[in-house]
């Protein structure tokens, strides 16, 4: 069974993007506009990893964060990884602070994107076996 | 950002969609129909269509009492057009009965545009998150039973719904949770719980109901532990309502899986 991706971004762009593109190397993705649907989800699913861009409502928010300490406390196994534009050093101390496995900034080439969450699920999967 | 939110969405036209799920009652060794339960589907193809995620996101938008009323007034729209007429369950959260203190009104003006008699329905009560406002909510649930509406509480057994529950609100039926009755033919714990409902139930005089019946093993075990409603699998799949009619002509009054000659029914 191939693993599911969880995609949490306002932006319809990013969203189709990231879907067609990870679709295409095998994976199941989801994707959330909204924090409350992302919470949804996650109350029934488990995902392999989580992406997702730390405003979510083109204001000043950073739901992102609470994003970040929901699945935390539900899943430690749950990759996490931020992307946005809105990354100042305070807050991304904070979102690792949470528990984010990787903060990127955007725009982030989809490859390169792609490389990092094959490369944290395939440690994650590695580190289930040795446990 | 989005323009509009995903709860626009469920809150606009064609948003909600509704199957209805058979609850049997055994009587004189036959099963019948005794209601339908009527189930919100959120809009198609996004990631609120099953109900479970659907009222999730609705109770993380806090916006439990709008979408209820939705579910209800899309409920009866499904429900008038049905061949069977019978009680419809209707689902609604506690929340909402403690902070909509117009509840009450809204559910008779729109029982009455449907032309469905309160005495035709059931609210089943689904409890996340304690009702707060308790004065409200229980004067709410004063008017609604003294308009002839009847009480449920559902998922008896597990979270907040549970023996608290049972003295606020004096309900008509105990639905028992899916949890307690699920492989309960094979655990002797399980059919104690279950008894045990069904005793408190009998005594206080309102009717059990044994949701989650997946199969014709956990149906022997429920009857055998003295409840005769169920609500499951066994008999029916939740059901859309052009199914409603097929199910209900192919089945006739459902016709016993298991108390042939009423025995478990007596035992």
């Amino acid at each position: 069974m191939s693993e599911t991706i969880l995609v949490v971004d306002d932006e319809e762009a990013i969203l189709f993007a990231i879907r067609e593109y990870f679709n295409a190397h095998g994976y199941e993705v989801d994707c959330a506009r909204e924090l409350e649907e992302a919470e949804a989800l996650l109350g029934f699913i488990q995902y392999a990893a989580v992406i997702a861009d730390l405003r979510l409502t083109g204001i000043n928010g950073a739901e992102g964060l609470e994003l970040v300490s929901y699945v935390r406390e539900r899943c430690q196994a749950t990759n996490i990884i931020i992307l946005t534009a809105y990354g100042c050093p305070e807050v991304e101390g904070e979102a690792l602070k949470r528990g984010v496995d990787v903060f990127l900034h955007k725009p982030k080439p989809l490859p390169e994107l792609a490389q990092i969450v094959f490369g944290l699920l395939k440690q994650k999967s590695k580190q289930k076996r040795n446990t | 950002m989005n323009e509009r939110s995903l709860l626009d969405e469920v809150l606009g036209p064609g948003g909600l969609s509704v199957v209805f799920q058979p609850i049997l009652e055994a009587r004189r060794a036959t099963w019948r129909l005794f209601a339908l339960e009527c189930l919100a589907r959120g809009p198609k193809g996004t990631n609120l269509e099953p109900a479970q995620i659907l009222f999730e996101y609705v109770r993380r938008k806090r916006a439990e009492s709008l979408v209820d009323r939705a579910c209800i007034r899309a409920a009866l729209d499904a429900a008038v057009s049905l061949p069977v007429k019978t009680q419809l369950c209707l689902n609604i959260h506690a929340s909402t009965l403690g902070r909509d203190s117009q509840f009450a009104k809204f559910l008779s003006e729109t029982a009455q545009n449907y032309s469905v008699p309160l005495s035709d329905l059931t609210l089943e009560i689904v409890e996340h998150t304690p009702y707060w406002n308790g004065r409200s909510f229980l004067a709410t649930l004063d008017g609604l039973r003294a308009s002839g509406v009847r009480i449920a509480l559902d998922d008896f057994g597990i979270g907040l719904s549970n023996y608290s529950m049972v003295l606020d609100c004096r309900p008509d039926y105990i639905k028992i949770d899916r949890y307690l009755i699920k492989g309960c033919h094979r655990d002797i714990h399980r059919r104690m719980v279950i008894e045990s409902i069904a005793q408190l139930a009998w005594k206080m005089g309102a009717g059990a109901i044994a949701e989650g019946v997946e199969d014709n093993a956990d149906l022997e075990a429920v009857t055998r532990s003295g409840v005769y409603m169920v609500q499951g699998n066994a008999f029916s799949p939740p059901l859309a309502p052009s199914e409603v009619v097929a199910n209900h002509q192919i089945r006739g009054e459902y016709s016993p899986l298991l108390l042939a000659g009423g025995k478990a029914a007596s035992d």
